[in-house]
Protein backbone atom coordinates (compact mmCIF):
# COMPACT_ATOMS: atom_id res chain seq x y z
CA UNK A 1 0.00 0.00 0.00
CA UNK A 2 1.48 3.49 -0.58
CA UNK A 3 0.26 6.11 1.25
CA UNK A 4 -1.22 9.28 0.81
CA UNK A 5 1.91 11.49 0.76
CA UNK A 6 3.74 8.84 -1.69
CA UNK A 7 0.75 9.11 -4.06
CA UNK A 8 1.08 12.61 -4.03
CA UNK A 9 5.09 12.66 -4.97
CA UNK A 10 4.17 10.22 -7.69
CA UNK A 11 1.47 12.54 -9.26
CA UNK A 12 3.55 15.83 -8.82
CA UNK A 13 7.10 14.45 -10.63
CA UNK A 14 4.44 12.94 -13.51
CA UNK A 15 3.17 16.63 -13.44
CA UNK A 16 6.49 18.06 -13.67
CA UNK A 17 7.63 16.09 -16.08
CA UNK A 18 4.73 16.47 -18.31
CA UNK A 19 5.55 20.28 -18.00
CA UNK A 20 9.47 20.28 -18.58
CA UNK A 21 9.30 18.29 -21.99
CA UNK A 22 6.79 16.63 -24.46
CA UNK A 23 7.06 13.30 -22.91
CA UNK A 24 5.86 10.68 -25.47
CA UNK A 25 1.77 10.47 -24.22
CA UNK A 26 2.03 14.70 -24.46
CA UNK A 27 1.86 16.84 -28.06
CA UNK A 28 5.80 18.24 -28.80
CA UNK A 29 6.73 21.38 -27.72
CA UNK A 30 8.46 22.00 -30.92
CA UNK A 31 10.84 24.23 -32.45
CA UNK A 32 8.78 27.23 -33.38
CA UNK A 33 7.33 30.41 -31.30
CA UNK A 34 4.27 29.25 -32.33
CA UNK A 35 4.67 25.65 -31.49
CA UNK A 36 6.22 26.82 -28.07
CA UNK A 37 3.13 29.25 -27.70
CA UNK A 38 0.19 26.55 -28.12
CA UNK A 39 2.41 24.15 -26.05
CA UNK A 40 2.58 26.97 -23.43
CA UNK A 41 -1.49 27.37 -23.75
CA UNK A 42 -1.92 23.68 -24.15
CA UNK A 43 -0.21 23.13 -20.56
CA UNK A 44 -1.68 26.15 -19.02
CA UNK A 45 -5.21 25.53 -20.22
CA UNK A 46 -4.50 21.92 -18.65
CA UNK A 47 -3.68 22.80 -15.33
CA UNK A 48 -6.79 25.34 -15.14
CA UNK A 49 -8.97 22.24 -15.82
CA UNK A 50 -7.26 20.25 -13.51
CA UNK A 51 -7.21 22.56 -10.59
CA UNK A 52 -11.40 23.38 -11.55
CA UNK A 53 -11.71 19.58 -11.82
CA UNK A 54 -9.87 19.00 -8.55
CA UNK A 55 -11.91 21.80 -6.53
CA UNK A 56 -15.53 20.50 -8.36
CA UNK A 57 -14.92 16.98 -7.83
CA UNK A 58 -13.60 17.57 -4.29
CA UNK A 59 -16.51 19.39 -3.50
CA UNK A 60 -18.59 16.98 -4.75
CA UNK A 61 -17.04 13.47 -2.98
CA UNK A 62 -16.81 15.25 -0.10
CA UNK A 63 -20.73 15.90 0.50
CA UNK A 64 -21.16 12.73 -0.80
CA UNK A 65 -19.34 11.39 1.82
CA UNK A 66 -19.79 13.73 4.71
CA UNK A 67 -23.98 13.88 4.26
CA UNK A 68 -24.93 9.80 3.76
CA UNK A 69 -27.93 8.81 3.62
CA UNK A 70 -26.69 6.17 6.66
CA UNK A 71 -25.70 9.00 9.18
CA UNK A 72 -28.98 10.22 8.67
CA UNK A 73 -28.20 13.59 6.91
CA UNK A 74 -31.52 15.31 5.62
CA UNK A 75 -31.67 16.87 2.17
CA UNK A 76 -32.10 21.39 1.91
CA UNK A 77 -34.79 22.42 0.81
CA UNK A 78 -34.44 25.73 -0.97
CA UNK A 79 -35.17 27.26 -4.17
CA UNK A 80 -32.72 29.56 -4.63
CA UNK A 81 -29.52 31.67 -3.93
CA UNK A 82 -28.66 34.47 -6.01
CA UNK A 83 -25.52 35.71 -5.21
CA UNK A 84 -23.81 32.26 -5.50
CA UNK A 85 -25.44 31.72 -8.54
CA UNK A 86 -23.81 34.90 -9.84
CA UNK A 87 -20.74 34.17 -8.54
CA UNK A 88 -20.35 30.65 -10.26
CA UNK A 89 -21.87 32.12 -13.47
CA UNK A 90 -19.13 35.25 -13.41
CA UNK A 91 -16.34 33.09 -12.47
CA UNK A 92 -16.32 30.45 -15.15
CA UNK A 93 -16.99 34.07 -17.42
CA UNK A 94 -13.56 35.39 -16.08
CA UNK A 95 -11.46 31.78 -16.66
CA UNK A 96 -13.05 31.72 -19.78
CA UNK A 97 -12.39 35.39 -21.12
CA UNK A 98 -8.62 34.79 -19.37
CA UNK A 99 -8.04 31.47 -21.55
CA UNK A 100 -9.48 33.24 -24.20
CA UNK A 101 -6.88 36.51 -24.51
CA UNK A 102 -3.78 34.96 -24.59
CA UNK A 103 -5.48 32.35 -26.97
CA UNK A 104 -6.57 34.43 -29.58
CA UNK A 105 -3.26 36.42 -29.67
CA UNK A 106 -1.30 33.34 -30.68
CA UNK A 107 -3.97 32.56 -33.21
CA UNK A 108 -3.77 35.99 -34.61
CA UNK A 109 -0.09 35.51 -34.91
CA UNK A 110 -0.51 31.96 -36.22
CA UNK A 111 -2.62 33.38 -39.34
CA UNK A 112 -0.06 36.55 -40.00
CA UNK A 113 1.93 35.42 -42.87
CA UNK A 114 2.96 38.48 -44.36
CA UNK A 115 6.10 39.81 -44.86
CA UNK A 116 8.23 36.67 -44.88
CA UNK A 117 11.47 36.33 -46.18
CA UNK A 118 11.20 33.08 -48.48
CA UNK A 119 8.00 31.80 -50.26
CA UNK A 120 7.25 28.42 -50.85
CA UNK A 121 4.58 26.64 -52.85
CA UNK A 122 3.39 23.39 -51.58
CA UNK A 123 1.52 21.21 -53.83
CA UNK A 124 -0.32 18.24 -52.82
CA UNK A 125 -0.26 15.43 -55.47
CA UNK A 126 -1.92 11.70 -54.91
CA UNK A 127 0.82 10.78 -53.68
CA UNK A 128 3.70 12.84 -52.91
CA UNK A 129 4.99 16.54 -52.37
CA UNK A 130 5.88 19.53 -54.73
CA UNK A 131 8.20 22.31 -53.92
CA UNK A 132 8.51 25.39 -55.55
CA UNK A 133 11.11 28.29 -54.24
CA UNK A 134 9.04 30.95 -55.35
CA UNK A 135 11.63 33.40 -57.04
CA UNK A 136 14.24 30.95 -57.07
CA UNK A 137 13.53 27.93 -60.08
CA UNK A 138 13.57 25.64 -57.91
CA UNK A 139 11.08 23.02 -57.81
CA UNK A 140 11.01 19.61 -57.03
CA UNK A 141 8.76 16.94 -55.49
CA UNK A 142 9.64 14.60 -53.12
CA UNK A 143 8.65 10.65 -52.49
CA UNK A 144 8.61 8.67 -50.18
CA UNK A 145 12.14 6.53 -50.03
CA UNK A 146 11.13 3.45 -47.72
CA UNK A 147 11.81 0.71 -49.63
CA UNK A 148 8.86 -2.15 -51.11
CA UNK A 149 10.54 -4.75 -49.58
CA UNK A 150 10.19 -2.84 -45.85
CA UNK A 151 6.53 -2.51 -46.91
CA UNK A 152 6.05 -6.05 -48.00
CA UNK A 153 7.75 -7.01 -44.88
CA UNK A 154 10.83 -8.63 -46.53
CA UNK A 155 13.23 -6.72 -44.96
CA UNK A 156 13.88 -5.30 -41.60
CA UNK A 157 11.91 -2.01 -40.69
CA UNK A 158 14.35 0.94 -40.46
CA UNK A 159 13.98 3.99 -37.89
CA UNK A 160 12.34 5.94 -39.89
CA UNK A 161 9.71 3.04 -41.51
CA UNK A 162 7.24 4.90 -43.82
CA UNK A 163 9.12 8.34 -42.62
CA UNK A 164 11.64 8.83 -44.80
CA UNK A 165 12.02 10.47 -48.36
CA UNK A 166 14.11 10.80 -51.48
CA UNK A 167 14.41 15.01 -50.86
CA UNK A 168 13.28 16.45 -47.90
CA UNK A 169 11.77 20.07 -48.20
CA UNK A 170 15.24 22.48 -46.90
CA UNK A 171 14.40 25.42 -45.14
CA UNK A 172 17.06 27.72 -43.50
CA UNK A 173 16.63 28.68 -39.55
CA UNK A 174 15.44 32.27 -38.35
CA UNK A 175 13.73 33.41 -41.18
CA UNK A 176 10.37 33.77 -41.73
CA UNK A 177 9.32 31.10 -44.67
CA UNK A 178 5.91 31.58 -46.07
CA UNK A 179 3.56 28.69 -47.73
CA UNK A 180 1.11 28.86 -50.13
CA UNK A 181 -0.76 25.73 -50.29
CA UNK A 182 -3.11 24.00 -52.88
CA UNK A 183 -3.22 20.48 -54.06
CA UNK A 184 -3.47 19.21 -58.24
CA UNK A 185 -6.16 16.18 -57.90
CA UNK A 186 -7.65 15.64 -54.32
CA UNK A 187 -7.60 17.17 -50.41
CA UNK A 188 -4.14 16.52 -48.51
CA UNK A 189 -3.20 18.07 -45.02
CA UNK A 190 0.23 19.36 -44.93
CA UNK A 191 1.29 17.92 -41.12
CA UNK A 192 3.97 18.61 -39.31
CA UNK A 193 4.08 18.22 -35.68
CA UNK A 194 7.07 20.09 -34.69
CA UNK A 195 6.38 22.98 -36.69
CA UNK A 196 2.77 23.01 -35.14
CA UNK A 197 1.71 23.12 -39.04
CA UNK A 198 -1.42 21.26 -39.92
CA UNK A 199 -3.14 22.63 -43.15
CA UNK A 200 -5.52 21.29 -45.78
CA UNK A 201 -4.55 21.63 -49.76
CA UNK A 202 -7.44 21.82 -51.45
CA UNK A 203 -7.42 21.69 -55.24
CA UNK A 204 -8.46 25.16 -56.69
CA UNK A 205 -7.60 26.96 -53.49
CA UNK A 206 -4.37 28.76 -52.02
CA UNK A 207 -4.07 28.65 -48.11
CA UNK A 208 -0.94 30.25 -46.18
CA UNK A 209 0.63 29.27 -43.46
CA UNK A 210 3.98 30.34 -42.30
CA UNK A 211 6.86 29.49 -39.60
CA UNK A 212 10.13 30.51 -38.50
CA UNK A 213 12.15 27.34 -37.14
CA UNK A 214 14.63 28.36 -34.21
CA UNK A 215 16.47 24.98 -34.01
CA UNK A 216 18.36 23.22 -36.92
CA UNK A 217 16.98 19.62 -37.79
CA UNK A 218 15.31 17.19 -39.03
CA UNK A 219 11.51 17.27 -38.65
CA UNK A 220 8.77 14.98 -39.66
CA UNK A 221 5.50 14.90 -40.88
CA UNK A 222 2.62 13.20 -42.72
CA UNK A 223 -0.58 13.63 -45.24
CA UNK A 224 -3.37 13.82 -42.42
CA UNK A 225 -6.26 13.74 -45.00
CA UNK A 226 -7.38 10.31 -46.18
CA UNK A 227 -6.75 10.55 -49.87
CA UNK A 228 -6.70 7.69 -51.62
CA UNK A 229 -4.75 4.14 -51.26
CA UNK A 230 -1.20 5.87 -50.56
CA UNK A 231 -2.20 8.17 -47.77
CA UNK A 232 -0.07 6.63 -45.64
CA UNK A 233 3.03 6.81 -48.18
CA UNK A 234 3.25 10.33 -48.96
CA UNK A 235 5.24 11.36 -45.90
CA UNK A 236 6.69 14.72 -44.92
CA UNK A 237 10.70 15.33 -44.27
CA UNK A 238 12.02 19.06 -43.41
CA UNK A 239 15.77 19.76 -43.14
CA UNK A 240 16.03 23.05 -41.46
CA UNK A 241 19.60 24.14 -41.91
CA UNK A 242 21.96 27.50 -40.73
CA UNK A 243 21.59 29.83 -42.57
CA UNK A 244 24.79 30.25 -44.48
CA UNK A 245 24.50 26.39 -45.05
CA UNK A 246 21.05 27.38 -46.92
CA UNK A 247 22.55 29.47 -49.16
CA UNK A 248 25.02 27.14 -50.24
CA UNK A 249 22.26 24.47 -50.83
CA UNK A 250 20.26 26.59 -52.74
CA UNK A 251 22.90 27.89 -54.84
CA UNK A 252 23.64 23.96 -55.80
CA UNK A 253 20.22 23.34 -56.44
CA UNK A 254 20.20 26.32 -59.04
CA UNK A 255 23.08 25.09 -60.79
CA UNK A 256 22.13 21.39 -61.01
CA UNK A 257 18.83 23.18 -62.45
CA UNK A 258 21.17 24.80 -65.00
CA UNK A 259 22.78 21.60 -65.67
CA UNK A 260 19.45 19.62 -66.14
CA UNK A 261 18.09 22.60 -68.72
CA UNK A 262 21.14 22.37 -70.68
CA UNK A 263 20.25 18.60 -70.52
CA UNK A 264 17.56 19.41 -72.85
CA UNK A 265 19.59 19.77 -75.61
CA UNK A 266 22.15 17.64 -75.88
CA UNK A 267 21.34 14.27 -77.77
CA UNK A 268 21.21 11.30 -75.15
CA UNK A 269 22.05 7.95 -75.32
CA UNK A 270 19.58 5.03 -74.76
CA UNK A 271 21.16 3.67 -71.47
CA UNK A 272 21.59 6.84 -70.16
CA UNK A 273 18.03 7.61 -70.65
CA UNK A 274 17.09 3.82 -69.68
CA UNK A 275 18.86 4.60 -65.97
CA UNK A 276 17.25 7.84 -65.56
CA UNK A 277 13.74 6.82 -66.66
CA UNK A 278 14.20 3.90 -64.29
CA UNK A 279 14.42 6.21 -61.25
CA UNK A 280 12.35 8.07 -62.03
CA UNK A 281 9.55 5.26 -63.33
CA UNK A 282 9.83 3.63 -59.73
CA UNK A 283 9.28 7.13 -57.52
CA UNK A 284 6.47 8.85 -59.25
CA UNK A 285 4.37 5.98 -61.47
CA UNK A 286 4.62 2.73 -60.00
CA UNK A 287 2.36 3.74 -57.14
CA UNK A 288 -0.18 3.33 -59.67
CA UNK A 289 1.39 1.18 -62.66
CA UNK A 290 3.22 -1.05 -60.59
CA UNK A 291 6.55 -1.72 -60.14
CA UNK A 292 7.41 -4.34 -63.42
CA UNK A 293 4.69 -1.97 -65.31
CA UNK A 294 2.25 -4.84 -64.68
CA UNK A 295 -0.58 -2.10 -63.63
CA UNK A 296 -3.56 -3.02 -61.38
CA UNK A 297 -6.68 -3.30 -63.93
CA UNK A 298 -9.36 -2.12 -63.86
CA UNK A 299 -8.24 1.03 -62.08
CA UNK A 300 -4.41 1.28 -63.48
CA UNK A 301 -3.74 -0.14 -66.73
CA UNK A 302 -0.57 -2.21 -67.42
CA UNK A 303 2.07 -0.94 -69.37
CA UNK A 304 3.96 -3.70 -69.91
CA UNK A 305 3.04 -5.19 -73.11
CA UNK A 306 0.25 -2.95 -73.62
CA UNK A 307 -0.21 -2.63 -77.48
CA UNK A 308 -1.16 0.35 -77.89
CA UNK A 309 1.85 2.05 -76.14
CA UNK A 310 3.92 -0.32 -78.28
CA UNK A 311 2.36 1.09 -81.50
CA UNK A 312 1.38 4.39 -80.64
CA UNK A 313 4.83 6.64 -80.18
CA UNK A 314 3.12 9.85 -80.23
CA UNK A 315 -0.14 8.61 -78.56
CA UNK A 316 2.08 7.73 -75.56
CA UNK A 317 3.84 10.74 -75.15
CA UNK A 318 0.40 12.82 -75.16
CA UNK A 319 -0.54 10.60 -72.48
CA UNK A 320 2.35 11.36 -70.20
CA UNK A 321 2.67 15.47 -71.15
CA UNK A 322 -1.32 15.48 -70.75
CA UNK A 323 -2.74 12.86 -68.66
CA UNK A 324 -5.95 12.14 -69.31
CA UNK A 325 -8.45 14.43 -68.02
CA UNK A 326 -11.26 12.84 -65.40
CA UNK A 327 -8.91 9.93 -64.87
CA UNK A 328 -6.62 9.40 -62.52
CA UNK A 329 -3.34 9.98 -64.55
CA UNK A 330 -2.04 12.92 -64.17
CA UNK A 331 -0.46 15.82 -66.75
CA UNK A 332 3.01 15.72 -66.31
CA UNK A 333 3.97 18.81 -68.28
CA UNK A 334 4.56 21.27 -65.37
CA UNK A 335 5.57 18.60 -62.93
CA UNK A 336 8.61 16.58 -64.52
CA UNK A 337 10.97 18.28 -66.46
CA UNK A 338 11.62 17.29 -70.17
CA UNK A 339 14.76 15.65 -69.51
CA UNK A 340 13.00 13.01 -67.06
CA UNK A 341 9.69 12.67 -69.41
CA UNK A 342 11.72 11.72 -71.88
CA UNK A 343 13.80 9.08 -69.79
CA UNK A 344 10.66 7.73 -68.29
CA UNK A 345 8.95 7.16 -71.98
CA UNK A 346 12.24 5.76 -73.41
CA UNK A 347 11.89 3.53 -69.92
CA UNK A 348 8.73 2.51 -70.75
CA UNK A 349 8.88 1.86 -74.19
CA UNK A 350 12.20 -0.58 -73.49
CA UNK A 351 11.50 -2.25 -70.37
CA UNK A 352 9.66 -5.51 -69.17
CA UNK A 353 9.54 -7.22 -72.82
CA UNK A 354 8.56 -3.83 -74.48
CA UNK A 355 11.38 -4.02 -76.81
CA UNK A 356 10.56 -1.32 -79.37
CA UNK A 357 13.71 0.49 -79.48
CA UNK A 358 12.92 3.43 -79.39
CA UNK A 359 14.56 6.22 -77.41
CA UNK A 360 12.54 9.76 -77.38
CA UNK A 361 15.36 12.54 -76.72
CA UNK A 362 14.51 15.95 -74.21
CA UNK A 363 14.41 18.09 -77.28
CA UNK A 364 11.14 16.39 -78.70
CA UNK A 365 9.43 16.60 -75.41
CA UNK A 366 10.45 20.16 -74.67
CA UNK A 367 9.08 21.36 -78.29
CA UNK A 368 6.04 19.06 -77.89
CA UNK A 369 5.25 21.03 -74.77
CA UNK A 370 5.76 23.96 -75.85
CA UNK A 371 3.34 23.54 -78.72
CA UNK B 1 -39.56 49.70 -18.19
CA UNK B 2 -36.75 49.37 -16.35
CA UNK B 3 -37.32 46.54 -14.21
CA UNK B 4 -38.28 44.81 -18.10
CA UNK B 5 -34.62 45.51 -19.19
CA UNK B 6 -33.42 44.23 -15.54
CA UNK B 7 -35.08 40.82 -15.93
CA UNK B 8 -33.74 40.64 -19.69
CA UNK B 9 -30.41 41.02 -18.73
CA UNK B 10 -30.87 38.64 -15.84
CA UNK B 11 -31.66 36.18 -18.43
CA UNK B 12 -28.91 36.96 -20.40
CA UNK B 13 -26.47 35.58 -17.56
CA UNK B 14 -29.15 32.56 -16.75
CA UNK B 15 -29.98 33.89 -12.97
CA UNK B 16 -33.15 35.14 -11.72
CA UNK B 17 -34.97 35.52 -8.71
CA UNK B 18 -38.07 34.07 -7.82
CA UNK B 19 -39.63 36.81 -6.53
CA UNK B 20 -38.72 38.53 -9.67
CA UNK B 21 -39.90 36.08 -11.82
CA UNK B 22 -43.31 36.36 -10.10
CA UNK B 23 -43.96 39.63 -10.72
CA UNK B 24 -42.57 39.69 -14.04
CA UNK B 25 -45.26 37.14 -15.17
CA UNK B 26 -47.78 38.40 -12.90
CA UNK B 27 -47.53 42.03 -14.48
CA UNK B 28 -45.38 42.47 -17.34
CA UNK B 29 -46.43 41.77 -21.26
CA UNK B 30 -44.78 39.48 -23.05
CA UNK B 31 -44.50 42.15 -26.14
CA UNK B 32 -42.41 44.14 -24.18
CA UNK B 33 -39.86 41.19 -22.88
CA UNK B 34 -40.13 40.32 -26.69
CA UNK B 35 -38.96 43.13 -27.75
CA UNK B 36 -36.29 44.03 -25.04
CA UNK B 37 -34.21 40.98 -25.75
CA UNK B 38 -34.05 40.95 -29.53
CA UNK B 39 -32.47 44.82 -28.92
CA UNK B 40 -30.34 43.50 -26.00
CA UNK B 41 -29.17 40.92 -28.07
CA UNK B 42 -28.30 42.69 -31.01
CA UNK B 43 -26.63 45.22 -28.97
CA UNK B 44 -24.76 42.28 -27.03
CA UNK B 45 -23.66 41.04 -30.59
CA UNK B 46 -22.34 44.24 -31.99
CA UNK B 47 -20.41 44.48 -28.71
CA UNK B 48 -18.68 41.16 -29.42
CA UNK B 49 -18.62 42.04 -33.67
CA UNK B 50 -16.39 46.01 -32.62
CA UNK B 51 -14.19 43.70 -29.70
CA UNK B 52 -13.20 41.49 -32.55
CA UNK B 53 -12.93 44.55 -34.75
CA UNK B 54 -10.64 46.37 -32.44
CA UNK B 55 -8.43 43.02 -31.56
CA UNK B 56 -7.96 42.32 -35.42
CA UNK B 57 -6.40 45.89 -35.47
C1 LIG C 1 -2.23 8.49 -59.72
C2 LIG C 1 -2.07 7.33 -60.50
C3 LIG C 1 -1.15 7.38 -61.73
C4 LIG C 1 0.16 7.79 -61.78
C5 LIG C 1 1.03 8.32 -60.65
C6 LIG C 1 0.57 7.59 -63.15
N1 LIG C 1 -0.47 7.10 -63.89
FE1 LIG C 1 -0.40 6.63 -65.87
N2 LIG C 1 -2.37 6.20 -65.82
C7 LIG C 1 -3.19 6.20 -64.72
C8 LIG C 1 -4.54 5.86 -65.10
C9 LIG C 1 -5.74 5.76 -64.18
C10 LIG C 1 -4.52 5.65 -66.49
C11 LIG C 1 -5.68 5.31 -67.40
C12 LIG C 1 -6.30 6.60 -67.89
C13 LIG C 1 -7.52 6.35 -68.76
O1 LIG C 1 -8.59 6.18 -68.20
O2 LIG C 1 -7.32 6.34 -69.99
C14 LIG C 1 -3.14 5.86 -66.91
C15 LIG C 1 -2.71 5.74 -68.22
C16 LIG C 1 -1.41 5.83 -68.62
C17 LIG C 1 -0.93 5.60 -69.95
C18 LIG C 1 -1.81 5.18 -71.09
C19 LIG C 1 -1.99 3.69 -71.02
C20 LIG C 1 -3.35 3.22 -71.45
O3 LIG C 1 -3.44 2.04 -71.81
O4 LIG C 1 -4.32 4.00 -71.37
C21 LIG C 1 0.41 5.77 -69.94
C22 LIG C 1 1.37 5.61 -71.11
C23 LIG C 1 0.80 6.14 -68.60
N3 LIG C 1 -0.32 6.17 -67.81
C24 LIG C 1 2.08 6.42 -68.20
C25 LIG C 1 2.41 6.88 -66.94
C26 LIG C 1 3.73 7.31 -66.57
C27 LIG C 1 4.96 7.28 -67.47
C28 LIG C 1 3.66 7.73 -65.30
C29 LIG C 1 4.79 8.32 -64.43
C30 LIG C 1 5.49 9.47 -64.96
C31 LIG C 1 2.31 7.55 -64.86
N4 LIG C 1 1.57 7.04 -65.88
C32 LIG C 1 1.86 7.85 -63.60
C33 LIG C 1 -2.80 6.50 -63.43
C34 LIG C 1 -1.54 6.97 -63.06
CU1 LIG D 1 -2.49 13.03 -49.16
Amino acid sequence: MRLPWQWLLTITSVASLSQAHASSWNMPVGVTDTSRNIFGLHMTIFWVCVVIGVIVFGVMFYSLFRYRHSKGAKAARFHEHTSVEVLWTAIPILILVGMAVPATATLKNMYDASEADLDIMITGQQWRWRYEYLGEDIAYTSNLSTTREQIRGESERDEHYLLDVDEPLVLPINRKVRFLMTSDDVIHSWWVPELAVKQDTIPGFINENWVQINEPGIYRGQCAELCGVNHGFMPIVVHAMEEAEFETWLEERKEAAEQEAMGVDREWAIEELMARGEEVYQSICSSCHQGEGQGAPPAFPALAGNEQLINELDWHLDRVINGVSGAAMPAFRNTLNPVEIAAVVTYTRNAWGNETGDTVQPATVAERIAQ
Amino acid sequence: MWSVVKSVLAALLGVQNDRQRQQDFSNGKPVAFIITAVVVTMMFVLLLAGIAIYAAG
